[in-house]
């Protein structure tokens, strides 16, 4: 379903050459939810960019539903992504001048979908996050919570196999965070692959497995292992 | 797609709409000034009757002494002196209208009107003007080659002076006094506009002379010479022609009669031909001492030489143009300014799926949407440009000059509302693609990151 073999991924300056990852072999199956751990810096960010074809790679090759991204022109990268990848952002990420319902408009209007079907799609997506009765309302007139169920609303909207999640629950307090991870699991029930890069230790713990970034590097751990280093640690 | 991308740029627009105001302000500003100017030379360099101007050539010939200075072109040479004006004219040539004109000036009156006497610039001209330059008639037409020959009174009113000594009805048969003399009207000019007076060789924007008659008519009365004298082989002062010595005149050196030939084609060569063989004849008379030389200038070629802008215009447009430049800097400024807030936006867009292409025409479109809301108040702005340069014109002219005379080359033509829309997109584009190239380059990663 989404297969890294070798990718490495080097930021370069005039000075300096980062190693953001280095040789990421990695295999996630359809319908799984992964978490991503690590430190700050270590490279989760670069790894769920990758991952989402907003970055490109230096070495190595990336499978995504079968299809090798390497080589892939920048129109092809966009098609791919708004057919395939839902993005949930830590901010959020929503356009404040948009009510809800072109918010979750943005990713289908780029599909090239007619009318009727982007306006059943957000329904439904609305409906699924509990913000139905709110469509014309505008994200600032919103609970933090309800801005990133927004968010998860444009993400599913256009039923995407994957969902890439950076800190969904980074600016919420535990009691959204709580509905937050229970609607993506919800999400994840119904089939779709979710790779989630969380610092909660809690949360990471939710997901079938953990994936840890140190220095770039990828440890794929079984979730009972990582449960043994959180207690160890 | 495009009617979504065209409801985000307009959308864009209302986002901020001072940044919009300003950048709509800069633009049309500039556009008003450059359009403005580009108008007056637009206007100004116009060739008159320009489907012909090509075949409608002035004539001079050399008769000056051995000492003259070289010409380079016609603005060196003189006219015509009044025997080689009429031995052209009785020369017959094959193919070729021949036409004289000079100047006269007289007070116009109809007698039983109650009415103020007009002083008024008159053309003394041949049959043939009326046919080459292609005049129009409103009533009446011009006097045949019989009149010419005898020097009947007859005359010519142009439509203002119709409208001023007849209250604008049909006058052909009506008398009209020019001075001490009757005449009957004959034709009635319609409306007549020339981007430039060219036949009398002033090249102004005025408008036509208030009224034309026979030239031997002219002559037979010892009307008034306004013309130019080029006199040598005479001690005396050449100014005593204007009023005066007609007989003195018609046989001395002095050239002042403007001549003009209209030459189809293959026919110019031939002309010239007779030219020079008439130079010939006339050095056996002892004339034209210089080598064979003459001068058949075109109309076109007359504007191009005299230049089509003067001074003073040239000089504005030049400032027009530079402030347009620093305008559109401006306005790329608050452009690149407004597209670079969007980063985060974009970036948005682009994680969510749109193609480059896509955020390209978006941005094209609300570049667009900018040309075009600033080229119509540029238009605008430029139609009070042009009116305040009228103003200007009257003012530098000390009032000699009426607006109805200026009006036409203060004046947009479609030709001008097209080329202001065109300037105003066209440029607005050119400017804004380094805007929309930066916001096009934006990558989908940069700005998701919560900062």
């Amino acid at each position: 379903m989404l297969k890294m073999e070798n990718v490495s991924k080097i930021y370069r300056t005039n000075l300096i050459e980062t190693h953001a990852l280095r040789k990421v072999d990695l295999h996630i199956g359809a319908g799984e939810f992964v978490s991503v751990t690590g430190p700050s810096g270590s490279g989760k960010t670069t790894f769920l960019n990758l991952a989402g074809l907003l970055e490109t790679f230096e070495e190595g090759d990336f499978y995504l539903d079968g299809q090798n991204v390497k080589g892939l022109n920048d129109n092809q990268l966009s098609e791919l992504r708004n057919e395939k990848i839902g993005f949930i952002f830590q901010s959020f990420n929503l356009l404040p001048e948009l009510p809800l319902f072109d918010n979750v408009d943005v990713p289908l209007r780029y599909r090239g979908f007619n009318a009727k079907e982007r306006k059943e799609r957000i329904e439904n997506a609305l409906e699924i996050v509990g913000l139905s009765s709110r469509m014309q309302h505008l994200p600032t007139q919103l609970s933090g919570g309800q801005q990133q169920r927004v968010a998860i609303a444009r993400a599913i909207a256009g039923q995407p196999k994957f969902l890439l999640a950076d800190e969904p629950t980074g600016n919420l307090d535990s009691l959204m965070a709580q509905q937050v991870m229970e609607l993506l699991e919800k999400i994840n029930q119904q089939g779709t692959t979710i790779i989630m890069v969380t610092h909660d230790d809690q949360l990471a713990r939710r997901a079938h497995r953990n994936i840890q970034i140190f220095d770039g590097q990828v440890s794929d751990l079984a979730l009972d292992q990582t449960d043994v280093l959180i207690k160890a640690g | 797609m495009f009617a979504y991308n065209a409801k985000l740029a307009f959308k864009s627009l209302n986002d901020r709409p001072s940044l919009t105001v300003l950048m709509v302000a800069a633009i049309a500003v500039g556009l008003g000034l450059f359009m403005t100017m580009l108008t007056l030379g637009h206007q100004s360099g116009k060739i008159p009757i320009p489907h012909i101007s090509k075949q409608i050539h002035l004539i001079q010939l050399d008769n000056r002494e051995v000492t003259a200075d070289d010409a380079e072109n016609f603005t060196d040479m003189v006219d015509l002196t009044y025997q080689d004006a009429n031995n052209l004219l009785n020369m017959d040539i094959a193919g070729a209208e021949q036409a004289l004109t000079w100047n006269t000036y007289g007070i116009l009156n109809v007698e039983e009107q109650d009415i103020q006497p007009q002083r008024s610039s008159v053309v003394a001209t041949n049959h043939a003007f009326f046919n080459m330059f292609e005049v129009p008639f409103l009533y009446g037409k011009g006097w045949d080659s019989d009149a010419d020959q005898l020097g009947q009174a007859v005359i010519v009113l142009t439509k203002d002076s119709n409208d001023y000594l007849f209250g604008g009805i049909n006058s052909v048969g009506q008398q009209v006094r020019l001075n001490t003399q009757v005449l009957t009207v004959i034709g009635v000019l319609d409306d007549w506009f020339l981007a430039r007076k060219f036949y009398d060789r002033s090249y102004s924007q005025a408008r036509p002379d208030q009224a034309l008659i026979p030239s031997n008519f002219a002559f037979n009365n010892d009307l008034p010479r306004n013309a130019r004298f080029d006199c040598w082989s005479t001690t005396t002062n050449p100014r005593k022609f204007t009023t005066n010595y007609l007989t003195e005149l018609k046989t001395s050196e002095c050239a002042w009669i403007t001549f003009w030939a209209k030459l189809p084609n293959n026919t110019k060569d031939d002309y010239q031909a007779q030219l020079g063989q008439y130079i010939e004849s006339q050095k056996n008379l002892g004339r034209f001492p210089r080598e064979n030389q003459y001068f058949l200038t075109n109309i076109n070629d007359q504007l191009s030489i005299i230049g089509s802008m003067g001074g003073r215009q040239q000089m504005l447009g030049m400032i027009s143009y530079m402030f347009f430049a620093v305008c559109l800097i401006n306005a790329v400024s608050i452009l690149l300014a407004k597209f670079m807030r969007r980063t985060k936006e974009v970036s948005l867009r682009r994680a969510l799926g749109a193609k480059k292409r896509t955020i390209l025409q978006q941005h094209l479109i609300e570049v667009i949407f900018i040309g075009v809301i600033g080229g119509l108040f540029g238009i605008a702005f430029t139609y009070l440009g042009l009116q305040a340069m009228l103003r200007v014109s009257l003012y530098a002219s000390d009032y000699t000059q009426t607006a109805a005379d200026l009006m036409p080359y203060h004046r947009m033509d479609w030709e001008m509302v097209m080329m202001a829309f065109s300037v105003s997109v066209g440029c607005t584009l050119l400017v804004g693609l380094y805007p929309i190239w930066r916001i096009c380059n934006v990558s989908p990663a940069s700005q998701l990151k919560a900062q």
